[in-house]
């Protein structure tokens, strides 16, 4: 019992863990590729007469996007693991199928994107185009290799008490649409509030007369989405790793500990609700103290 | 009896969603240039990624018990854990990346809190960040919606003799139905149940129950024709 304790706590440290990675590089990707909701400043820009050097990839948005990406892994590494490959090999080529498929929809997206912006005389930058496809397979192909390891764990190696009913793909399926709605919400704001207005005051909400009006002058030369995802890794993508580390961590450490505690199923499963409604508590509280330290440490709006 | 108990958790689940939707704080993309309050994404996303989490825990739960309510409040905390750490997530980029205090455009005080906010609030924006009143409206629609995907994954699997995979996948395709309908209600931003948006609720209620009900005939059909 205790060897079977041990070996799930070690198992879902490590699922936390790729977790971390998943999270920053999945951030880190829809930086160097610029997706989602700070794209739409991207988008706007040459609209306004803000002709820019930015990669322009809005395929969808990125939960969607991410859910295929990690649904196409976990399948292909789920036929080859039925047919005797070894996970070692079987979960890398999942992965690198699925960064051919992210790579083709990145090259149709923007290029459609752009191409439909040439009455804004848009061009488009073949340079950007061609630099940028591989830093977007890279950061992608490290978020959808974890995602897929973390599937693989969960459906197969667990224990069967932790173990997942759901097959691979579908596991693939719920955390890329997981890790896209997290990535989409947590290292984005630091995207688009902080790197795409940063010649904007500091401080502030961006107001809507700035929209479409972003920063395209890098510190040496013209900005490109190079220049951002360098910026966003120091903040944005590590704190979408934290929260997605998080979230699996505290939802696997609950379950154990109730697990542990609990004499009969029920008892185990009511462990476990209540230990995760006091982190939930412990979680308000948390933001009930970091709302006040901001509005105590910046005070009031003193600008026009 | 079965065929009564798959209508009531599929509706009663497609009901949740659609409250839990309605309570999400979201300010779409404006809210990624933080100008307008609440989480960076589109809400059918957000409530779909919390619901999923939800799904995975409800799902081992189901294994292990038979008992409907353990398995939906599963499925809801599994939901509140998500949003809960990934609202604290964006305030921490919003605070300490951006340096922008957390406030409401749609009230000038805190209904919680009774924090004020027009104070704090930048010309021009519809709020930004996620504020003490929109966390906790956030937590509270993660749970319904959490409880209300886990209610509609139990009906499935145990009233309809879906298989585990299949029933998740079902259980999914129903949610986003409802988290759509609502989401189109909601007509992109809302802050909570504090966002005067939130009284339109009644009339994503009659959709919802539509909506869910004639999902529900689908997998009775299939549960008719001896399941998956």
């Amino acid at each position: 019992m205790i060897t079977i304790t041990i070996a799930i706590v070690a198992l879902a440290l490590v699922v936390a863990f790729l977790a971390l990675i998943a999270g920053t590089f999945e951030d880190l990707e829809s930086d160097v590729g610029s997706q989602s909701n700070p794209n739409s400043q991207v988008q706007l820009a040459a609209q306004i007469g803000y002709v820019n050097r930015f990669f322009n990839k809005a395929i969808s948005g990125e939960p969607p996007s991410y859910g295929v990406y990690c649904a196409v892994s976990a399948g292909i590494a789920w036929l080859l693991l039925n047919n005797g490959l070894a996970a070692i090999l079987a979960i890398p080529i999942g992965a690198g199928v699925a960064a051919i498929v992210h790579v083709t929809l990145a090259s149709t997206a923007h290029l459609g994107r752009v191409s439909a912006q040439k009455r804004f005389e848009q061009p488009i930058y073949m340079d950007v185009f061609i630099r940028q496809l591989l830093p977007i397979a890279t950061h992608g192909f490290i978020a959808v290799l974890s995602i897929t390891t973390i599937c693989y764990i969960q459906a197969s190696v667990m224990p069967a008490e932790m173990q997942s009913v759901f097959p691979m793909p579908l596991l693939g399926l719920i955390w890329g649409i997981t890790i896209g709605s997290i990535g989409s919400s947590v290292g984005d704001v630091h995207y688009g509030t902080e790197r795409e207005f940063q010649d904007r005051p500091f401080g502030e909400g961006k107001r809507v007369t700035y929209h479409g009006k972003i920063t395209r002058y890098a510190e040496c030369g013209i900005r490109n989405q190079n220049d951002i995802v360098y910026f966003c890794a120091k903040h944005g993508g590590p704190v979408t790793g934290l929260v997605f580390g998080s979230i699996l961590l505290f939802e696997n450490w609950r379950s154990l500990l109730g697990f542990m505690i609990g004499m009969t199923p029920e008892a185990q499963v009511g462990w476990s609700i209540g230990i995760g409604v006091g982190i939930v508590i412990v979680l308000i509280v948390i933001n009930y103290l970091l709302v006040g330290f901001a509005r105590k440490k910046y005070g009031e709006f003193v600008g026009e | 009896m079965d065929l009564i108990v798959l209508f009531i958790c599929i509706v009663a689940g497609g009901i949740l969603t659609s409250i839990g939707v309605h309570m999400m704080p979201v300010g779409g993309a404006p809210a990624a240039m933080g100008t307008a309050t609440g989480i960076a994404t589109g809400v059918t996303m957000i409530s779909t990624g919390a619901a999923m989490t939800g799904l995975f825990t409800a799902s081992t739960v189901e294994t292990m018990t038979s008992n409907i309510w353990l398995v939906a409040l599963s499925g809801a905390v599994g939901s509140m854990l998500m949003m809960a750490f990934t609202m604290l997530g964006g305030n921490i980029i919003y605070i300490l990346a951006a340096g922008i205090v957390p406030v409401s455009g749609r009230v000038d005080v805190d209904p919680i809190t009774k924090r004020p906010f027009l104070p704090f609030k930048t010309p021009q924006t519809d709020g930004h960040g996620t504020p003490d009143v929109s966390y906790i409206s956030g937590v509270m629609g993660a749970f319904l919606g959490g409880s209300g995907g886990a209610l509609i994954y139990y009906g499935l699997v145990n009233y309809a003799d879906f298989s585990a995979p299949l029933a998740g996948i079902s259980a999914m395709g129903i949610f986003l139905t409802n988290a759509v309908l609502s989401a189109y209600n909601i007509g992109g931003t809302i802050e909570g149940f504090h966002d005067p948006k939130f009284k339109l609720l009644p009339r994503a209620l009659k959709a919802c129950f539509i909506g869910s009900l004639i999902c529900a005939v689908f997998a009775s059909l299939i549960s008719y024709a001896g399941g998956l």
